[in-house]
C-alpha cells in the first residue's frame, strides 16, 4: 500500500509541475487541466490537490501569488520556481528513460 | 547595482507587511475553487444549491481538508520564513564580503586589528583553560584535598606532616575516605648499564588508591612493601618505560638498581600520571613504621593528599582537623605536637595547593587582554564609523526605499560579524602559535604547560569573544545612520563637507578611550618591567657569572661510609681543578637561589628558647667543600672562612650567615659561640653574607655551613647528594663535557644531572615573573600600537573632513605652521584627555599588580611618569603625520573640489 501511495503522490507532484510550467495557474484550473489532459483517466481529488500544492510550496518547488481571476475575485496562482523547473526536467528525463526501457521489454 | 538591491529589498518588505494569515488564505482559496466549480455545474442545469453541494462533495470531508491545509500552511510559512531569513543572511554576508573586497585596505586593517585583540584573548584563555579550568588528571579530582601543617611561630604557613601525624590522622579522622603521603625528589636508576638521574617520588601504599589510580601494568605497592626493611620495590612511569625499557612488558618483576639498591619493578603507571608537575619517573614506597609514634614526630617531610568521604565539604574536613588538634594536645606533649596555636593543620583544595596561587596572575592577564580587545574594538568601530559616513548616502537611500531600521541593523551586524569572525579565525591561529612560541622559550612560565593548547573550550571561547566583539563594534555606525538624518543627507546631495557631529564626537571619544586604556596597560607593564629589572639586580650573595653546576648523588650501596663519600668528592674536585679553564671548584649540598627548606631543630649554647625569642630552628643546613668562598664569590663579614687545616682540627667549626647571626646573636658577635645541630657542638668561626636560597624575590633564611671534609670525620656524616660548583674563565658550558668524562672515569655508574650554568638556573627560578612581564609587555605593546593607529586614523580622517576649512584658512593667509599647530592641538586635546583618564585609571588598577611586584610600589612614580610620557610621544607622532598632510592642502583645489 505504502509504496503505491508514494508513487501516486510523486506522480501527482510531477503532473502539477507540468501543468503550471507554461503559465501560473490557480488550483481550480490545475484540477481541470489534469482531468482534461489525462482524458479523465486520472481523477484528482481536490482533497489531495491542495495539500500537495501547499507542501510543494513549502519545498520551494512552487511559488504562489494572489491575482485577479475570471470571476473578478482574488485567486491564488501557482507558478514554478527555479527549483521546481529543475525538478520537472529531472522527472521528465527519468520518466522517459524508464518508459523507454519498459517499452523495449514489452515490445520484445 | 545598488538600485537592483533596493528593489529586491522593498519587494520583500512589502510581501512581509501584506502577508495574509493562513486561515484567511485557505478560506479564500477554497471559496474561489468551490464557487468556480459551482458555476460550472450550474451551467449544466443544476440548481445553485445542488451545484454547490456537489462541488463541496468533491473535497470529501471539507472541514478536515480546511484544517489540514491550515496546519500544512502554518508549517509552510515557518519553513519559508526560515529559508528567507537564511537567504537574507547569506545575501547580507555576500554583501558584506563584497563591501570588504571593495575596500581591501580597510578590510585588512580591521581584520588584523581584531586578530590581535582576539588572539591575545585566545592565548590568555588557553593558559587559564589549561592551568585553572581543566580538571587535574585524577579520578574525581574535586574530592582531593591537601592536608598541610603550619608553625606560626616560625612563619611557616605551609609545612609538611611527620609520619606519626600521618598515621594518627589516617586512624582518627572521620571525614576522609583515604589519605596518602608523598614527597618528590630525584633518584638514580640504572637501566641497561646506563645510569639515569630522574625525577622521582616516595609515596605511601595508600597514595595510589587515594588518587584513584591503578598501575597500567603490574600493580602498585602493597601495605607490607611500605614497611621499613621490606624488599625494595618500585613503580616506573609510562614515559620511562618507553624511553629506557623499550615498552618491554617483561619489565614487571625485573630487578634494577635504584640509588644503588637492587629494586624490583612491580608496576608501570598509566601515561600522564604525575604529581605536582614534577614529571615523576620512579615511585618508591615511603617505608615508614606505623608503630614508631614517638621518635619521628618532629620529622616533617610528607605532603598529604586525602580524598573526602561522600558529601563531606572542605569546611567539615577542616572542622575535623580542628577537633583532632585538641585530641593530639591531650595525648602528647612537646613542640611538635599538633595544636591549634603552635602547629595547626589545614585542609586545602588539592589543585590550589599544588598549583600555587596562580589565579590572581591569570586574572590579571585576562584583565589586560580585555583592555587590548576593547582598544581593538574601538579602532574597528572607528573605521566602521568613518566608512559609514562615506556610505551614508547609500544607507539613506536604502532606508528611504523601505529597508526598515531593523533590516538595516541586521545588515550592519552581519558586516560586523563577518569582520569579527574573520578576525576571530585569524586571532585563534595567531594566539595559539604565539603562545606555543612563548611557552617554548619559557617552559617554566606557568604550571601544567602540557595541558595548554587548542581544544573545543578554547575554540568556543574565541568564537564567543568574536561574536561579542562583532556586536560591540558592528553597531557603531548606527550612531550615524539614525532615521532622523535620512532626510538631511539626501537633501544635502551627499556633500562631503557635511559634518555628522554625532559620528565625529563618537570617534573622538573612542580615541580618548583607547588612549586611556593603553596608558593603564603601559603603566602596568612599566611596573612589571621595573620589578623584573629589580629581580635581576638582586644581590644574590654570590657571583653567578661563569659558574657551571651539576648534581651527583652517591648511592649507599657503592659508597657505604661517609669516608667513601668524602674521598669521592676530594678526588673529583682535585681533578676538576686541574682541568684547563677551571679557576676554582667546590661542592655543596643545596643549590641556590631556590632550594627546599630544611627547617631543622638546632641547639644554641647558653640560650633557652623563649616564647618571644626565635624558635631554635635553622632554615638551611649546608655542607660545603674546600675553596667555597673563592668559587662562589661570597663575602666573609666577620671572622674567617674554612681552611684546609680545619679538616684535621679536632674542634668542629662552622660558618653562619648574617641572618642567623642577627636572629640569634643580636648586638653581639657569634664568633666563638657554639651551636649543636647533631651530636657535636660546633664553634662559629665566621659570618658570611646572606646567599639567596628561598628564591630571588624572598629574603634569605637563616643558614649554617658545615665543612664537608671535617663533618665527615668528626660527626661521621656526609651529604650524599651535592652540587659541583665550577668557576671558569670561559663559557662554563664548554666545560660540561670534560667534567662529565672525568666523573665517568671515577665512577661510570654515577648519573650526573642538572648540568647547567648558574645563570640558567637563575633564569629558571625567575621563569614565572618573566613570563608575566613578557606577556604584559607584549599586550601593552599591542595596545600602544593599536592606540597609535586609532589616533592616526581619526586625525587623518578629520584632516580630510576639514580640508575645505583648512583651504579657506590658508587662502585667508594662515601659514603652514599655524595649520600644523591647529591640527596638533586638536589631537593633543584628545590624547591629553585620554592620558589623564588613563593615569587615574592606572592609579586605581595597578594595586592588583602588587602581589606580582618586587621592590616596586604599585604607584611607582617612574612608571607613572614614563608610561604616559611615552604614550604622549607616540600620540604626538600619530597626530603629526596627518597634521603635516594638512599643511600641504592646496587652497585652490580644496575649494574647487565640491
Amino acid at each position: 500500500m505504502a509504496p503505491k501511495n508514494a508513487l501516486l503522490h510523486g506522480t501527482l507532484e510531477v503532473l502539477i509541475l507540468k501543468t503550471v510550467s507554461q503559465t501560473p495557474r490557480h488550483g481550480y484550473a490545475i484540477a481541470r487541466l489534469l482531468e482534461e489532459r489525462t482524458g479523465e483517466a486520472i481523477q484528482v481529488e481536490e482533497g489531495s490537490l491542495y495539500p500537495a500544492l501547499y507542501r510543494m510550496e513549502q519545498k520551494g518547488l512552487l511559488a504562489s501569488k494572489w491575482g485577479r481571476s475570471e470571476l473578478d475575485r482574488r485567486a491564488k496562482f501557482y507558478g514554478l520556481t527555479r527549483k521546481g523547473r529543475a525538478r520537472l526536467s529531472e522527472e521528465v528525463e527519468a520518466w522517459t528513460a524508464f518508459s523507454q526501457a519498459v517499452s523495449l521489454i514489452l515490445a520484445g | 547595482m545598488i538600485s537592483a538591491e533596493i528593489v529586491k529589498l522593498s519587494r520583500r518588505t512589502l510581501a512581509r507587511v501584506f502577508k495574509t494569515p493562513v486561515a484567511a488564505e485557505v478560506k479564500e482559496e477554497l471559496d474561489f475553487h468551490i464557487e468556480k466549480q459551482t458555476r460550472e455545474y450550474q451551467a449544466t442545469g443544476m440548481s445553485r444549491d445542488e451545484a454547490r453541494r456537489v462541488a463541496e462533495a468533491r473535497f470529501g470531508n471539507l472541514s478536515k481538508v480546511v484544517s489540514d491545509l491550515e496546519k500544512i500552511g502554518k508549517r509552510r510559512d515557518e519553513v519559508m520564513a526560515r529559508r528567507e531569513w537564511w537567504g537574507e543572511s547569506r545575501r547580507d554576508v555576500r554583501y558584506a564580503l563584497r563591501q570588504l573586497r571593495r575596500s581591501p585596505g580597510f578590510a585588512v586593517v580591521a581584520v588584523l586589528t581584531l586578530a590581535l585583540g582576539i588572539g591575545a584573548n585566545t592565548a590568555v584563555f588557553s593558559v587559564i583553560n589549561g592551568v585553572l579550568l581543566k580538571p587535574l588528571p585524577y579520578e574525581a579530582p574535586e574530592e582531593l584535598v591537601s592536608v598541610t601543617s603550619a608553625f606560626p611561630a616560625m612563619d611557616f604557613d605551609r609545612f609538611w606532616i611527620s609520619p606519626p601525624e600521618y598515621f594518627e590522622l589516617r586512624e582518627w579522622n572521620q571525614v576522609f575516605a583515604d589519605i596518602g603521603g608523598y614527597r618528590t625528589g630525584t633518584t638514580s636508576i640504572e637501566t641497561n648499564d646506563r645510569p639515569l638521574r630522574v625525577p622521582s617520588a616516595v609515596a605511601s601504599w595508600s597514595f595510589f588508591p587515594t588518587m584513584g589510580v591503578s598501575a597500567e601494568l603490574g600493580r602498585t605497592f602493597s601495605e607490607e612493601e611500605d614497611l621499613p626493611g621490606a624488599t625494595p620495590v618500585a613503580l616506573i612511569s609510562d614515559g620511562l618505560w618507553r624511553r629506557a625499557f623499550g615498552q618491554d612488558t617483561e619489565v614487571i618483576g625485573q630487578s634494577v638498581r635504584i640509588n644503588g639498591v637492587a629494586s624490583t619493578i612491580v608496576g608501570v603507571m598509566p601515561p600522564g600520571f604525575d604529581v605536582e608537575d614534577a614529571g615523576v619517573d620512579v615511585w618508591r614506597p615511603l617505608n615508614i613504621d606505623p608503630n614508631d609514634h614517638v621518635n619521628r614526630r618532629g620529622n616533617h617531610f610528607l605532603n598529604l593528599v586525602a580524598r573526602l568521604d561522600d558529601g563531606v565539604s572542605l569546611e567539615r574536613a577542616q572542622a575535623d582537623l580542628d577537633r583532632l588538634e585538641v585530641r593530639w594536645e591531650e595525648e602528647f606533649q612537646g613542640t611538635h605536637t599538633p595544636s591549634s596555636e603552635f602547629h595547626p593543620f589545614r585542609a586545602t583544595d588539592f589543585r590550589t595547593d599544588v598549583l600555587g596561587d596562580v589565579r590572581p596572575a591569570m586574572m590579571l592577564l585576562l584583565g589586560a587582554v580585555v583592555f587590548v580587545l576593547l582598544i581593538a574594538c574601538a579602532n574597528v568601530a572607528n573605521l566602521l564609523l568613518a566608512r559609514s559616513e562615506r556610505r551614508s548616502k547609500e544607507v539613506a537611500v536604502r532606508v528611504a526605499m523601505g529597508a526598515g531600521q531593523a533590516r538595516l541593523v541586521r545588515q550592519l551586524l552581519t558586516e560586523g560579524m563577518t569582520l569579527a569572525l574573520l578576525g576571530g579565525a585569524l586571532g585563534l591561529a595567531l594566539g595559539h602559535f604565539a603562545l606555543q612560541g612563548l611557552l617554548r622559550v619559557n617552559p617554566d612560565g606557568v604550571p601544567r604547560v602540557a595541558e595548554i593548547g587548542l581544544d573545543w573550550t578554547v575554540v568556543l571561547f574565541t568564537g564567543g569573544v568574536a561574536i561579542v566583539t562583532g556586536l560591540l563594534f558592528g553597531l557603531a555606525p548606527l550612531i550615524n545612520t539614525t532615521m532622523a538624518k535620512v532626510g538631511n543627507t539626501l537633501k544635502e546631495g551627499g556633500s562631503r563637507t557635511t559634518r555628522s557631529s554625532a559620528g565625529q564626537r563618537a570617534r573622538r571619544m573612542l580615541v580618548v578611550a583607547e588612549v586611556a586604556l593603553a596608558v593603564v596597560l603601559l603603566t602596568g607593564s612599566g611596573l612589571m618591567l621595573r620589578s623584573m629589572a629589580a629581580l635581576q639586580d638582586v644581590d644574590l650573595g654570590f657571583q653567578p657569572e661563569n659558574l657551571l653546576t651539576m648534581e651527583v648523588s652517591l648511592p649507599a650501596a657503592d659508597y657505604p661510609t661517609p669516608v667513601d663519600v668524602g674521598a669521592f668528592f676530594t678526588t673529583a674536585l682535585e681533578r676538576i681543578r686541574a682541568l684547563p679553564g677551571v679557576v676554582s671548584a667546590t661542592a655543596m649540598s643545596g643549590l641556590p637561589p631556590l632550594r627546599t627548606l630544611d627547617a631543622n631543630d638546632t641547639e644554641f649554647e647558653d640560650m633557652e628558647p623563649t616564647e618571644e625569642g626565635p624558635p631554635h630552628n635553622v632554615d638551611y643546613w649546608t655542607s660545603i667543600d674546600a675553596d667555597y668562598a673563592e668559587t662562589m664569590g661570597i663575602r666573609i663579614l666577620e671572622g674567617r672562612g674554612f681552611e684546609l687545616a680545619d679538616a684535621l682540627a679536632e674542634t668542629p667549626v662552622m660558618l653562619v650567615n648574617e641572618r642567623l647571626a642577627r636572629t640569634f646573636y643580636p648586638d653581639q658577635t657569634p664568633l666563638g659561640r657554639r651551636i649543636r645541630p647533631g651530636p657535636s657542638w660546633f664553634t662559629v668561626i665566621g659570618v658570611v653574607a646572606d646567599m639567596k636560597q628561598a628564591g630571588v624575590n624572598r629574603e634569605a633564611g637563616t643558614e649554617l655551613f658545615f665543612y664537608s671534609p671535617q663533618l665527615n670525620r668528626t660527626d661521621g656524616f656526609a651529604y650524599r647528594t651535592q652540587n659541583f660548583m665550577i668557576r671558569t674563565d670561559r663559557n662554563p658550558l664548554g666545560l660540561a663535557e670534560p667534567v662529565r668524562r672525568l666523573l665517568g672515569d671515577i665512577d661510570a655508574a654515577l648519573p650526573i644531572s642538572d648540568v647547567q650554568t648558574m645563570e640558567q638556573n637563575l633564569a629558571t627560578s625567575l621563569a614565572q615573573p618573566r613570563f608575566m612581564t613578557l606577556l604584559l609587555s607584549l599586550f601593552a605593546g599591542v595596545a600602544l600600537l593599536l592606540a597609535a593607529i586609532g589616533t592616526y586614523g581619526v586625525m587623518s580622517y578629520s584632516v580630510v573632513e576639514r580640508k575645505r576649512e583648512i583651504g579657506i584658512r590658508m587662502a585667508m593667509g594662515a601659514n603652514s605652521s599655524s595649520v600644523l599647530g591647529m591640527v596638533l592641538k586638536q589631537g593633543a586635546v584628545l590624547a591629553g584627555l585620554g592620558l589623564v583618564i588613563g593615569v587615574a585609571g592606572a592609579f586605581g588598577l595597578t594595586r592588583f599588580l602588587t602581589a606580582q611586584l618586587y621592590e616596586v610600589g604599585a604607584t611607582d612614580p617612574r612608571a607613572f611618569v614614563l608610561a604616559p610620557l611615552f604614550l604622549a610621544l607616540v600620540a604626538t607622532a600619530a597626530c603629526y603625520l596627518p597634521a603635516r598632510r594638512a599643511t600641504r592642502v592646496d587652497p585652490v583645489s580644496a575649494l574647487r573640489e565640491e
